[in-house]
């Protein structure tokens, strides 16, 4: 009988061990990949990404859902979409991990679309633009912009300003010719009169001929897009040295982000970019992010696209996990639940469209201005709210 | 007429800071016979040390060029003395690794130093703005920088073609066996002559800076548009070396001008006519090169 008791009570601490056993299991640590350049010509945006990522974490834990999160870098150096899927699949293969995110070049992003669809795992595009990405797979989100929205409304916004004579001078790559394409639709259908386009070659050392082009065809607003760093620089000093800045009215999106604004020189000052973030947004969530930034990532380091988009990245992150706690992580259902969500973002208010998994989400209109310490920024002179993204037809 | 004026003003003041810069390899790699592919490193090592003390030390600007240039000659003796002394006999191959290794050293020195960013440097407000030449107005900047490049280049022939250490130079270079029997210190006067690239390097590197911001990819970046130069120059062929250059800038100039859409072929298309027209260098005279 003693025995009986003393078996009975060894069943009944084994079931108990088991029981406490299920939920330890769920306490494991979950992992998220995040592949970006880290180094090579675009490191500033893989470094922004890891910002962005360390300030979420600081502010808000490395716990969701009960579980701790873990983050997995990944380097894809330069421009390589065969290393970024590659890159991926180790991550989900190897590392076993819940979500991806990163990705700097469109491309990159096509590559790893097959991935995330056979292992169904989000994936988080950070910066890629293009806007037929996001047909690639259901488990996309994006959280930067369709390249051709902010060159649409600049398009408007040049027509209301009175602007007639409008031209375009994009790097020749995809989402450049993509701008080029939106900016001359719209400009063309609002009335004004295109008065020429330049594609820029991405290998292009001296941008003198390319402001030569432009100052002989005398238009009164120039759309640009070129990749932030050396191309920007570049091109505003060449566009400054044939008088151009001064001259005529100068729409870009990225070019001159506030981290970067010490790169150029004066004559930047006047100049305007249409974009989703507002590097001094007095917003709280800007304010932690801005404050952290200036303590831990150095005195230049700004909110910028990347690092916002990898902080919104993390709270869509942590969302998932907390609306799975408990549960064995499951992206499709995680990615479901996710339409429809609003949440503030250091950018402003906003939600994730359910038909198209982008983000519902303000455009501002900036301009470069040198203040009265002499430090240039970028202020908010338009705000366009709450932007629908359009679907892909 | 404009736009002629404006191909010929930027390509020749564009072509005359390129042809610093490769200059600097026609006579490492044309007269040392070393491929110094690492010669892009160097001139960023200048363009960087001259922002660095600008930014830094608060020097102006030319005593900062003129020590950069100063700076990265001493590094290059340093460098050649360590490093280049053992690729002297070595076979091409092995050159081409070694400097091309060195060059992705230098670059992950940049980034940890610099950062990934673009370094800007600041023109004092004398060289800033335009100049109006009369028929349109052109920037003081590349007035200035192609004046220097005139008075380094005129220099640099007066050396090797009418002075001692010139013709010992060439010596050496034609003979280095019986350069040394006539008592010729050939090892000093390699040391002296990579120490010349490196600080032309430098000094392209510096002055082209507003032109070609420094990055620390830029060592990869522009390394191509130099190798154009040399590669047409022939080697050792440092009179050539300066036509070409100019051919080079202008032609770039040209394309990107007028035909931007194919601007970045149009060079490729130049190299690959001249290369198989003229093998040996487009300035060589045919005879020559067929002793050769």
């Amino acid at each position: 009988m003693k025995n009986l008791l003393l078996r009975a009570a060894a069943v009944l601490c084994c079931a108990g061990t088991l029981a406490f056993a299920a939920p330890a299991g769920a306490q494991e640590p979950i992992k998220i990949g995040f592949v970006g350049p880290y180094t090579g010509p675009f490191a500033v945006a893989g470094q922004s990404f890891r910002q962005g990522i360390d300030a979420y974490r600081a502010i808000h834990g490395d716990t969701a859902g009960g579980r701790k999160v873990e983050l997995i870098y990944r380097d894809s150096a330069g421009a390589d979409p065969t290393l970024a899927k590659r890159l991926a699949e180790e991550l989900v293969v190897k590392d076993k991990v819940a979500m991806l995110g990163g990705f700097y070049l469109s491309p990159e992003v096509a590559a790893a679309a097959p991935v995330a669809n056979a292992a169904k795992t989000p994936l988080f595009i950070v910066n890629a633009a293009t806007p037929a990405l996001m047909k690639m797979s259901p488990l996309f989100l994006r959280m930067g912009q369709a390249i051709n929205q902010p060159a649409e409304l600049a398009a408007s916004y040049a027509r209301q300003s009175g602007k007639s004579k409008g031209y375009v001078a994009v790097a020749d790559y995809g989402p450049g010719h993509l701008v080029e394409q939106a900016f001359m639709a719209r400009f063309a259908g609002e009335g004004g009169q295109m008065v020429g386009n330049v594609r820029i070659p991405l290998n292009t050392a001296d941008f003198a001929p390319f402001a030569e082009r432009i100052a002989n065809a005398d238009p009164d607003v120039l759309q640009i897009f070129l990749p932030p760093g050396a191309a920007s620089v570049g091109f505003s000093k060449a566009l400054a040295a044939r008088g151009l800045t001064k001259k005529i009215m100068i729409i870009g999106q990225g070019e001159a982000e506030d981290s970067d604004l010490p790169l150029f020189d004066d004559s930047i000052v006047g100049f305007k970019s249409i974009i989703y973030i507002d590097a001094n947004a007095t917003n709280p969530e800007n304010a932690a992010l801005s404050d952290w930034l200036k303590k831990n990532a150095g005195a230049n380091a700004r909110p910028n696209s990347f690092n916002i988009g990898a902080f919104d990245a993390m709270h869509l992150a942590y969302k998932m996990l907390a609306d799975q706690a408990g549960k064995p992580f499951n992206g499709e259902a995680a990615v479901k639940a996710l339409e429809g969500y609003s949440f503030k973002s250091p950018r402003g208010p906003v939600t994730i469209d359910p038909a198209t998994r982008e983000l519902v989400q303000n455009f501002y209109l900036r301009e470069v201005v040198k203040g009265e310490d002499g430090v240039k920024r970028n202020k908010v002179i338009k705000t366009w709210e709450r932007v629908q993204p359009v679907a892909m037809k | 007429m404009s736009a002629l004026a404006f191909i010929l003003l930027y390509g020749i003041s564009y072509g005359l800071v390129l042809c610093l810069i490769a200059l600097g390899l026609v006579i490492t790699m044309g007269l040392m016979r070393i491929v110094n592919l690492a010669h892009g490193a160097f001139a960023a090592m200048g363009g960087y040390l001259a922002i660095t003390l600008m930014q830094q030390q608060g020097w102006p600007y030319a005593p900062a060029v003129a020590a950069a240039v100063v700076g990265v000659a001493a590094i290059g003796v340093l460098t050649e003395r360590l490093l280049y002394v053992r690729l002297y006999q070595r076979p091409e191959l092995d050159q081409v690794l070694v400097t091309i290794g060195f060059n992705f050293v230098v670059i992950g020195v940049f980034t940890l130093l610099f950062g990934p960013n673009v370094l800007s440097i600041t023109l004092p407000p004398a060289l800033k703005g335009n100049v109006d030449l009369g028929f349109r107005e052109f920037e003081v900047y590349r007035l200035m920088t192609a004046a220097i490049c005139v008075g380094v280049i005129g220099v640099l022939w007066w050396i090797f073609e009418r002075t001692l250490v010139g013709a010992k130079l060439r010596a050496a270079v034609d003979n280095r066996t019986m350069a040394q029997a006539m008592g010729i210190n050939v090892p000093l006067l390699l040391s002296a002559t990579f120490a010349l690239g490196c600080a032309l390097a430098a000094l392209g590197g510096a002055l082209g800076a507003p032109m070609l911001p420094m990055e620390p990819m830029w060592p990869l970046k522009y390394l191509v548009l130099v190798l154009v130069v040399v590669a047409l120059s022939g080697h050792g062929q440092v009179r050539a070396s300066v036509g070409v250059a100019m051919i080079v800038g202008i032609a770039e100039t040209a394309g990107r001008y007028l035909f931007p859409q194919f601007g970045a072929f149009f060079i490729y298309l130049l190299l690959i006519a001249l290369m198989v027209w003229r093998q040996d260098g487009l300035f060589v005279p045919r005879r020559a090169a067929g002793v050769a």
